[in-house]
Parts: C-alpha cells; sequence; structure tokens
C-alpha cells in the first residue's frame, strides 16, 4: 500500500473521528437543554412563579404566531417597568395620593395576572390592603418585594425562552 | 301511524320538492356562518393583545378602543358590532359610563361583555347594562362559549 493513500485513510479516520465527537457534543448539548426545558417550566409553577394563565397563553401560540408568548411577555415587562417607577414616584409625593397608588397597581395586577405572574399578583394585593389602610410603610415595604418578583420573573422567562429557541 | 300521515302529507309533493326539503335544512344555513364582529375597549396594552388574539383564533373581526369614549365615537360614526368587550378602569370614560352612553343610544342588539379584575366591577357593569360580566384574566374557553352564543343569534336571524 502505497504511503499517499494510506496517508489519505488516515485522514479520513481522523475526519470520521472528529464528526462523531461533534455528533456526541451536540447530543448532550441537545439533551442537556431538553432537560432544562421540560422541568424549567413545571419548577416555576412548582414555585408559584406562574399559575394556570401561563398555560392559557401557550394555547394562543400557533404557526400563524410562533412567538406570541414571548412577544406577550416581553410587552408585559416593558409596560410594567414604567409602572413600578410611575409607583415609586407616587410614592415618594408627598402628600402621598392613595387612590393614583391603589389605581397603578390594580393596573399592575391586573397585566400581571394576564401572563399568569402569580406572586407579582399576589404582592400587589399585599400592597392594595396596604393603600386601603393608608400605611405607608407597608406600602414602601409591598413594593420592595414587587420589584424582587418582577426582576426574578424576569430573569427566569428570559432564560426559559433562551433555552426555547435553541431547540 | 305518525309515518302514514307523513306519507298523507308528503303524498301531495312532489319528489324534487321532498328532497329539496329535506336537503336545505336548518343545518344547511350553518355553513353560510358570517364572521362576527367585536369591539374590545380596553387600554392596557398586554390585556388587549391577548383578547385580541383569543378572538383572532375563534375567527372573529376585532376593533380595538382605548378607552370607553372612543368606543362611544365608533357607536355615533354608524359602527356596528356583534359584541363588545369591554374593561372597567379606564382613562377619559370608564366602561360601565361608555355602556351606559351606548345602551341609551338605543343599541340593545348587540351585546356587551364587561371586564374587569376587580370583582366589584359586576354590579357596575350590570346596572349600566351589559349582558355579562366575566372576571379577569378571561379563559379562551369562557371567551369560545360567549362567541358561540353570538354567532348562533346571528346565524339564528339570518
Amino acid at each position: 500500500m502505497d504511503y499517499s493513500n494510506l496517508r489519505r485513510q488516515i485522514i479520513s479516520m481522523k475526519k470520521s473521528l472528529f464528526d462523531q465527537k461533534r455528533l456526541l457534543l451536540r447530543a448532550k448539548f441537545l439533551f442537556t437543554t431538553k432537560l432544562i426545558f421540560f422541568i424549567f417550566l413545571p419548577v416555576l409553577f412548582l414555585q408559584g412563579y406562574l399559575d394556570e394563565q401561563f398555560n392559557q397563553l401557550e394555547e394562543l401560540q400557533d404557526d400563524s404566531s410562533p412567538n406570541f408568548v414571548e412577544e406577550v411577555v416581553a410587552l408585559f415587562f416593558k409596560d410594567s417597568s414604567r409602572l413600578l417607577t410611575n409607583i415609586e414616584q407616587a410614592l415618594e409625593k408627598c402628600p402621598q395620593d392613595f387612590y393614583r397608588l391603589d389605581s397603578l397597581v390594580h393596573q399592575f395586577k391586573g397585566s400581571g395576572s394576564s401572563i399568569g405572574a402569580l406572586r407579582m399578583k399576589n404582592e400587589c394585593s399585599m400592597f392594595k390592603a396596604h393603600c386601603n389602610e393608608r400605611n405607608l410603610e407597608g406600602c414602601r415595604r409591598s413594593l420592595q418585594k414587587m420589584k424582587r418578583e418582577h426582576a426574578t420573573l424576569k430573569q427566569k422567562l428570559e432564560t426559559y425562552f433562551q433555552v426555547n429557541s435553541t431547540l | 301511524l305518525v309515518m302514514k300521515n307523513l306519507l298523507k302529507l308528503f303524498g301531495a309533493l312532489e319528489i324534487v320538492d321532498l328532497f329539496i326539503l329535506f336537503a336545505v335544512s336548518p343545518m344547511a344555513f350553518k355553513n353560510q356562518r358570517s364572521v362576527p364582529s367585536a369591539l374590545v375597549i380596553e387600554d392596557i396594552k398586554v390585556d388587549c393583545v391577548i383578547l385580541l388574539r383569543m378572538l383572532q383564533k375563534l375567527n372573529c373581526e376585532a376593533t380595538v378602543a382605548r378607552n370607553g369614549k372612543e368606543a362611544v365615537g365608533l357607536f355615533l360614526q354608524g359602527k356596528t358590532f356583534d359584541i363588545v368587550f369591554s374593561d372597567k378602569d379606564m382613562p377619559v370614560m370608564t366602561g360601565p359610563e361608555a355602556v351606559a352612553k351606548i345602551r341609551a343610544m338605543g343599541i340593545t342588539d348587540v351585546k356587551i361583555v364587561g371586564i374587569s379584575a376587580d370583582f366589584g366591577g359586576m354590579e357596575a357593569f350590570m346596572q349600566a347594562g351589559a349582558d355579562v360580566f366575566v372576571p379577569k384574566p378571561m379563559k379562551l374557553e369562557t371567551l369560545d362559549s360567549i362567541v358561540q352564543e353570538v354567532i348562533h343569534k346571528k346565524n339564528m336571524s339570518i
């Protein structure tokens, strides 16, 4: 067998091994991301971040509107960030307009419940209760919790959509 | 005996007429289903987008008004709708205020659905003249049953 032929065979074998390694890595990646995908969302439900309304959004997603859930969630976080700023500003005004505060939180709660943001919805209810009692400190504490829940849910859903897009 | 009487009755008709009578049944008219038109009165974008998508899934045509005043304006322009979905709390004019004005215009045949995350909204809407109140967030199956009722009524009037 001549040298060049042997060399060609070795190169071919090397390429084949490299392709197999790449395939193996790809399979591991897909398995891991699928694993994350199939446990990630249920965990969000179990931990109380999301409720059944999120499933309703997924039912509305189809081939004609393949990114519907992500688009609605993005719209929610865009609007709700602005609302949180308005609530914070309204809280710091003196004297506080509890009627306006209640109205702002009502909007925040409404759109949050529309995407199934359960923890945020519950925290909004606490805020409204403090508003009714004209409890300024209670409102401030609730607002901080609302902001934390908002940031946490945003991060978790962004991760979920990122993983989803790789599948 | 029933069959005997039926045969006597239909004996007066030609065979062709009989065929037409049984073929052109009420079921056939369902194929002439017209698309229901909906007015969505909602200022919160997320809620509006979701409701519009649900209506799209149910093959409804939808128009949006951002508050009660815009909605009343559409009716004053002579626009007609089969069904109206109205949020309660909106700037400029609230849902119940708009519903009261629409009914005061003599528009009684349109089905009006009040929607709110505030359960207290039910009384305000019903007093204003709404037909039904649905708490937010609305489920697709709830919306489907409301729309099917409107379609059925629309088809019966054709």
